[in-house]
């Protein structure tokens, strides 16, 4: 029965997308009864998501179809496929109740909901996959049911939004399907399957050794373009134009953490990080992540656009994700599963209150924002929240995820030097790595650092000015000589109706958890990282 | 949560007054509820925190933060005197503040964020271990953000935003430097002497030493160190009186404070001794004070002028920790103490003029003698003080620190350091005492019509602002003639950690 | 002797008598006529199949019993049936698809004829794929040129004249090749007929001799037929061609005429000049480029191409590449990869041209992109088709193309020199193809602004049930490529 249900997520939400979809060609749907459907399908899905997380899906698989030969269609649900699903199990349902207050005013209701429902069954299908194929199928599914919300908007900024969203994820997935043919190829057991520690044959792949890190590296940037990784992160400031809980719960979550968890499973899952480990491919991913922060995290700061500022900021903190899996340790994925989830809640936290200023007022550039902050107090008092989580101030989710990536980082570079602790491994990677490389890993931390610096750049210029509102000089020349008044710029706008604040009250309240108490979640995801790394 | 309990009231207490002072409605129009509030929370904040000093020597462990790390407060040596001269200060600023700030708008605020601050950095003063202390230490940026761009004017603002990045810049410096610590040490608590892993520590010194530079760099930022001591010189201008001067006698001690917790209590003094970490540190130190006096010097601004003296000021404590010697030590926290006291009683001396007679440039300020001759005194006292005259307590500290640099054993350093002290001396007289001379003596040609006409004529601020400023420079006298005490409790410490 | 294996030469006459008969009827009964061909020889072509993977090998049939050198065979064997049953199935789908365009586009009483160039298309098609005599081969191409032909010019618009012309300049030119390499091996070898003149020319080999010659009718062979099915340096005369006919001709000519040319290529490789010798002549190589560079040319093509009937046929030529390249890495899995994606492109081709049609219907029958906007509202089924047939070229899972491509990226790691070329030039050609159909079928589903200036016709049941069957094809194809993949290898290992 429960080994049934493990399809239930990802078919659900794709069924009932589907027929809405159909529904709302044929004739209008009344809103009450779309916003019925869409909610309740969600929640139904993520009950069922929640009750196989938590226990029922306990180590079975279910093998849908056979694709082509060992190409099986399966899903199962592993402890890293867990902590995914939970996540997006746990946001679904909250951003559509966001939507719903959000795109009231929208033509086009019944579309943009399938659409959002669909992708939920997809991002859930990419986290449930029990082998590299599944995931390749639903990675590019998720492609096929996102753009149309890029589109949404119907602009010709839109449709070239999409276009070059498409491309980009199109031509990502070409390069991550070499590296699927060649696990294929590789593999020791002649399935994709995930394994923790990876599949490779190691002594068939020890011939090839630089072909298939090659190989790894174009699927690692190939998965990376979902991920944002610089120089294949263009296609995410410009995807923005689509509506704030597409950008939020898409370009935040689920799209892109699809692209951090496919990497994350490419490398502990498949490759194998004793395959990887102190190779010229760990280094080059370790560089590409670092670049990908430093260039994210500065652009961020010289984006004047709220939400493509957000958006930069995605990107650089998507590296972070990258970076930790790149150390290739089980502290590595640790830190790497943790700020996938605890970005989650801070970034779509972040969305959702640019957008409820959006919703609310029109704003959308941040010198826009001028003394907002006291007319919308429990909005940016949310912001301030996921700002200084995301800048890693101690206390907030964020600092326990960089904290754990920089011990992971330090930790791999002693390795790396071929000192201290782990005496197999340091000898093998000190032989392995050439000079100049073993301090990257500590370059990779001040990187961290750098970009820390950079958040509180962009973030905390949003917040000083909506709390802290210039003054404007304003004299008035009168009989006794000269007066000067200082005036405050004025703007009439509230907080948004419960529907948008909820969800923002329940993930600060969950930043602010996790950032004072994180030792279960860390406990159940260093099981999951000492078993795969 | 176990532990002394009483360790947490004082940094609760005033947090949670100053968000009732920031939301409460009636605040913002009420100004007698405000001061009274106000006052009233000082005071006991002050109480609650010599409570908690004599409450013994416990820990109090709050909650486990990851897996090996607590919230952990403790009251030691250190804490003591940080923390007494936190709460003295803030309750002598904040009774000049309640006639400084009626010249401001939205004293709720300043009120409010004022009270936050004190908890903060109360809890700064009680951390236990490295991570409590960071905690604290982002708060205190945070918080006290909002004091330095209180009069939100464009310069304000701006000048708060640099405040604020210099401050996180220098915490992440910091961050690096902590993040490596965590992987060489047993746990990050602060032990005199120490908590280093010899073991782990071998064969990475080059990594290690350059994630102690990055943390002496980072925490240095607050401290005014060069070269991250940009937004001192631009944050004390714009700032209101009372903010300028806690930020400059209070705020970059505790950068002071978190080196000496990084250095003696984490790494161990031993470790660095003799290395480029100690070299570096004392040439940045000194080309600091150095350095800060020369720009003092060339300041017309007053406040600006205080706010270089305070660069140069806190790198004199910097390089008596550079030394790691014991008298250096001593001579470094007893400076910390008396430059606390004399720079509050020069920046709100300075408040005092511009909150009467609006001048902010030192050559504007001739004839001050006829306006303020109370506060003028006191001015010249503290300032005495701070150029090192005996028997004005600055003269103590010096002393210390040039003994301290002699006996330390650094080669050319040992007699560099007290060649530039003196120099420096010369340059703080140079650009404090100008300010006396001018306000007394005017001079022949001095027009006494002007200031006659706005009739400011012995126009002496209030005894609400005058009495702090004048306890202060009593304090700055009484510690001058009767340092012993004071001496003893510090060598006390000092002997604990070197 | 089954009655069974009669079939591959019934349905040859089939398909040619029914054509001779279509000539003294008018259009409806000659479309009638040619419906019904096409279903019995698919019929058979499918029993054919069902018989040889029941016994499990492949058989020759003489006719009317006279041996060589007089006599003339037939051979059938389960890659024969496969493909016959394939072609069978699309030109069926793509005529009926195409069939309301036909009656528009061709002058009324010129209809039947139009239906008699099908049938003998048809015929020739299947002789091409049937026949085990390089003389019939011959014969047939020449048939298939005249009909192909045909096809194009009688639309009887001035582009479609000056493409047939094109086209029959370019296609001489490949038969002429072809008969000459012909001539020369017949000169080597004395025979005409597969097996006995593959007997003789592993016999020459063995002694050394003729191996200029022998490289030379390589060549010419190989160029001949390369020119005819449009690999890339030589595909001048594809766009035009597939552009400016009717479109169920179109469907057609690219779907399974340059197809039929390329399993004669193949046939030839494996039947007549032995696979070994094929690879050691290097002339893999040679096609493995040029079908890499087809790869990528046809789809930079494509993207500048603002006509989307040109757009698709310049996609052929990209598609033919892969083809190429398959046969070029000289492995059986190449190989079987090569013939899988004939089946593949030939299905999803043909669907792109027909529901194209569709889009164009609803959209003033205007052909570029702009006109095309929103055309994926006004016929529903039409673009789905068009997305169902993009996403499969671009090798989206679930559908053909994917498999393809696994194939050609499985294959190709067994011969390591190709493998990084293979592979790179597979992603990369997969962006591209990506670029422009999503970009088309991004258009077809943007909203137009502007009112529609044309009233919305619904397109006949014909062309919908044609692109539903087609999209089902490529579902098959592409769910239920095991069974067919090994029906390919297997055909392949009973050529030897």
């Amino acid at each position: 029965m429960s080994r049934m249900l493990l399809c239930v997520p990802a078919l659900l939400p794709i069924i009932g997308g589907v027929a809405i979809l159909f529904a709302g060609q044929r004739n209008a749907v009344a809103e009450r009864k779309l916003e019925f459907w869409v909610e309740g399908l969600t929640v139904l899905n993520s009950l069922i998501l929640g009750w196989l997380i938590f226990g029922a899906g306990e180590g079975d698989s279910l093998v849908l179809f056979h694709l082509f030969g060992n190409l099986k269609v399966m899903f199962r649900l592993d402890g890293m496929g867990r902590v995914f699903a939970g996540l997006i199990g746990f946001l679904w349902p909250l951003a559509v109740l966001y939507s719903f207050e959000y795109m009231k005013e929208e033509e086009r209701k019944s579309t943009f909901f399938a659409y959002y429902l669909m992708t939920y069954g997809v991002t859930a299908g990419i986290a449930m996959a029990g082998n590299l194929i599944t995931m390749y199928l639903f990675y590019e599914l998720l492609t096929l049911v996102t753009f149309p919300l890029v589109l949404y908007p119907m602009t010709r900024e839109a449709r070239q939004a999409s276009r070059k969203y498409l491309y980009y994820s199109i031509g990502g997935a070409a390069f991550a399907f070499i590296g699927l043919v060649f696990v294929l190829s590789f593999s020791a057991t002649g399935t994709t399957e995930f394994m923790p520690g990876g599949v490779l044959d190691l002594q068939a792949a020890e011939a090839g050794k630089n072909t298939l890190y090659l190989v790894f590296l174009l699927a690692f940037f190939g998965f990376g373009v979902k991920a944002a990784l610089f120089p294949c992160h263009g296609w995410l400031p410009r995807a923005t134009v689509a509506p704030t809980p597409v950008t939020a719960l898409l370009h935040a979550v689920a799209v892109v953490k699809s692209g951090a968890f496919a990497v994350l499973r490419l490398t502990y899952y498949s490759f194998g990080t004793e395959f990887l480990r102190g190779s010229w491919a760990q280094w080059v991913m370790m560089g590409a992540a670092m670049v990908s922060i430093v260039y994210g995290s500065t652009m961020a700061v010289r984006e004047a656009h709220w939400k493509r500022r957000l958006a930069y900021s995605t990107i650089s903190n998507l590296s972070y994700i990258l970076l930790g899996a790149s150390m290739m340790s089980p502290l590595g994925l640790v830190a790497a599963l943790s700020h996938m989830v605890f970005h989650g809640f801070m970034k779509i936290g972040s969305f959702f209150c640019a957008g409820a200023v959006m919703h609310q007022t029109g704003k959308q550039y941040i010198y826009e924002l001028d003394g907002l902050g006291k007319r919308m107090p429990v909005t940016f008092g949310c912001l301030t929240i996921a700002s200084l989580s995301l800048i890693g101030i101690p206390m907030f989710a964020g600092f326990i995820s960089k904290w754990n990536i920089a011990r992971a980082g330090f930790t791999c570079g002693m390795e790396a030097a071929g000192l201290g602790m782990g005496a197999a491994v340091s000898g093998m990677t000190a032989a392995a790595g050439p000079g100049i490389w073993r301090f990257l890993p500590f370059g990779a931390v001040a990187v961290l650092l750098y970009s820390a610096l950079m958040t509180a750049v962009y973030m905390l210029t949003v917040l000083v000015r909506a709390y802290f509102p210039k003054l404007i000089r304003e004299i008035n020349e009168n009989g006794n000589g000269k007066e000067e008044k200082m005036k405050k710029a004025e703007t009439a706008a509230c907080d948004p109706n419960w529907m948008m604040l909820v969800p923002l009250l329940i993930f600060s309240v969950i930043i602010i958890g996790f950032g004072v108490h994180s030792q279960p979640l860390m406990a159940f995801l260093t099981e999951i990282g000492g078993a795969a790394g | 949560m176990e532990g002394n309990v009483m360790l947490l009231l004082p940094v609760l207490f005033p947090i949670f007054m100053g968000i009732l002072v920031l939301t409460g409605k009636g605040f913002r129009t009420n100004r007698r509820s405000l001061t009274g509030v106000v006052l009233a929370s000082l005071a006991a904040g002050a109480v609650l925190t010599v409570l908690a000093l004599l409450s013994g020597d416990g820990s109090l462990t709050l909650w486990q933060l990851t897996a090996d790390t607590a919230v952990v407060f403790r009251a030691d040596g250190i804490s003591v005197l940080f923390a007494g001269l936190t709460a003295a200060m803030w309750l002598l600023v904040g009774i000049y503040s309640f006639s400084y700030m009626t010249h401001e708008k939205q004293e709720s605020q300043f009120f409010g964020w004022y009270l936050v601050v004190l908890g903060v950095l109360i809890g700064l003063d009680f951390s236990a271990n490295l991570i409590t202390f960071y905690v604290f230490y982002e708060l205190m940026t945070l918080t006290s953000l909002p004091l330095v761009l209180h009069e939100r004017t464009k310069e304000a603002v701006m000048a708060g935003l640099k405040y604020l990045f210099y401050s996180v810049a220098g915490a992440f410096l910091a961050l690096f430097g902590i993040f490596f610590l965590t992987t060489v040490s047993s746990g990050l608590t602060f032990t005199p002497g120490g908590v280093l892993n010899q073991s782990l520590l071998a064969g990475r010194e080059g990594v290690f030493l350059t994630a102690i530079f990055c943390m002496l760099v980072g925490f240095g930022t607050k401290a005014g160190m060069f070269p991250l001591h940009g937004w001192l010189p631009t944050a004390h201008p714009v700032a209101p009186a009372p903010a300028s001067a806690v930020l400059s006698g209070v705020i970059t001690k505790s950068g002071v404070l978190a080196i000496i917790r990084v250095i003696y209590y984490i790494v161990g003094p031993d470790v660095i001794r003799g290395t480029w970490v100690q070299t570096g540190w004392m040439a940045l130190s000194l080309a600091t004070v150095f350095m800060g006096s020369m720009l003092a010097y060339k300041e017309p601004v007053l406040k600006k002028r205080l706010a270089y003296s305070t660069v140069s000021q806190v790198s004199y404590i910097l390089f008596g920790l550079s030394l790691l010697e014991p008298t250096g030590f001593v001579g470094a926290l007893a400076h910390v103490v008396f430059h606390s006291l004399i720079k509050n009683a020069l920046f709100l001396a300075a408040g005092a003029v511009i909150f009467t007679t609006g001048w902010t440039r030192v050559e504007q300020m001739r004839g001050l003698g006829r306006i303020m001759p109370k506060m003028l005194v006191c001015y010249t006292a503290v300032s005495l003080g701070l150029v090192g005259i005996p028997p004005l307590s600055g003269f103590i500290s010096k002393w210390y620190l040039a003994q301290g640099a002699l006996s330390s054993g650094t080669g050319v350093w040992s007699w560099m350091g007290p060649v530039v002290l003196l120099l420096s001396a010369l340059l703080t007289a140079g650009y404090l005492l100008p300010l006396t001379i001018q306000g007394f003596f005017p001079g022949a040609d001095f027009d006494e019509h002007e200031i006659a006409a706005r009739r400011l004529i012995g126009k002496e601020p209030s005894l609400v602002m005058l009495v702090p400023v004048a306890l202060m420079a009593a304090a700055t006298l009484l510690f001058g003639c009767f340092p012993g005490p004071l001496l003893r409790m510090l060598e006390g410490i000092a002997g604990a950690v070197i | 002797m089954s009655f069974v294996q009669n079939f591959p030469f019934f349905s040859i006459i089939i398909a040619m008598f029914s054509g001779i008969l279509s000539s003294v009827l008018n259009g409806k009964q000659a479309r009638n006529v040619s419906l019904g061909a096409i279903a019995v020889t698919t019929v058979m072509s499918g029993a054919v199949l069902w018989f040889c993977l029941g016994t499990g090998e492949s058989y020759t049939y003489m006719m009317g019993h006279f041996p060589a050198p007089w006599g003339n065979e037939i051979r059938a064997g389960v890659l024969e049936g496969l493909t016959a049953l394939i072609f069978g199935v699309v030109m069926l789908l793509s005529v009926i698809g195409g069939m309301r365009r036909i009656f528009l586009d061709v002058e009324n009483g010129k209809i039947n004829q139009f239906f008699i160039l099908v049938d003998l298309m048809l015929s020739s098609l299947l002789a091409l794929i049937y026949t085990n005599d390089l003389f019939t081969a011959y014969v047939f191409v020449e048939i298939n040129t005249i009909a192909g032909c045909g096809l194009i010019m009688i639309r009887q618009k001035g582009h479609s004249f000056t493409a047939a012309i094109r086209y029959m300049i370019m296609s001489q030119l490949g038969s002429g090749l072809f008969l000459i390499g012909l001539s020369l091996l017949y000169d080597v070898t004395g025979h005409l007929l597969m097996s006995p003149a593959k007997e003789t020319v592993a016999v020459i080999e063995a002694s050394g001799s003729y191996e200029i010659p022998m490289l030379v009718i390589l060549a010419v062979i190989s160029v001949g037929l390369a020119i005819k099915s449009g690999l890339y340096p030589f595909h001048a005369w594809i766009p035009d061609t597939y552009g400016y006919a009717t479109p169920a001709a179109s469907a057609m000519l690219s779907g399974l005429v340059s197809k039929g040319y390329i399993f004669l290529l193949i046939k030839i490789f494996y039947r007549v000049l032995g696979r070994e010798t094929v690879i050691a002549s290097r002339i893999v190589n040679v096609l493995f480029l040029f079908g890499l560079a087809g790869m990528i040319m046809g789809s930079v093509h494509a993207i500048l191409e603002k006509d989307t009937r040109r757009m698709i046929a310049y996609s052929s030529v990209a598609q033919i590449g892969y083809i190429y390249m398959g046969i070029g890495l000289g492995t059986q899995a190449g190989m079987v990869a090569a013939v899988f994606h004939m089946f593949t492109h030939s299905a999803t081709k043909a669907l792109l041209f027909i529901s194209a049609a569709g889009l164009y219907e609803v959209s003033g029958g205007k052909k570029d992109y702009k006109s095309l906007r929103g055309a994926g509202y006004r016929n529903p089924l039409a673009g789905i088709g068009f997305a169902v047939g993009a996403l499969s070229m671009v090798g989206f899972p679930m559908l053909s193309g994917f498999i393809s491509k696994l194939l050609f990226a499985t294959s190709a790691l067994q011969s390591p020199h190709k493998m990084m070329l293979t592979l790179i030039g597979l992603a990369v050609s997969t962006v591209l193809n990506a670029v422009y159909f999503l970009r088309l079928v991004i258009t077809l589903y943007t909203k137009r602004t502007e009112p529609a200036e044309t009233e919305v016709s619904r397109s006949p049941w014909m062309l919908r049930g044609a692109v539903a069957c087609f999209i089902l094809l490529n579902l098959i194809l592409g769910l239920g490529s095991q069974p067919i993949v090994k029906a390919i290898a297997d055909g392949l290992a009973m050529f030897d």
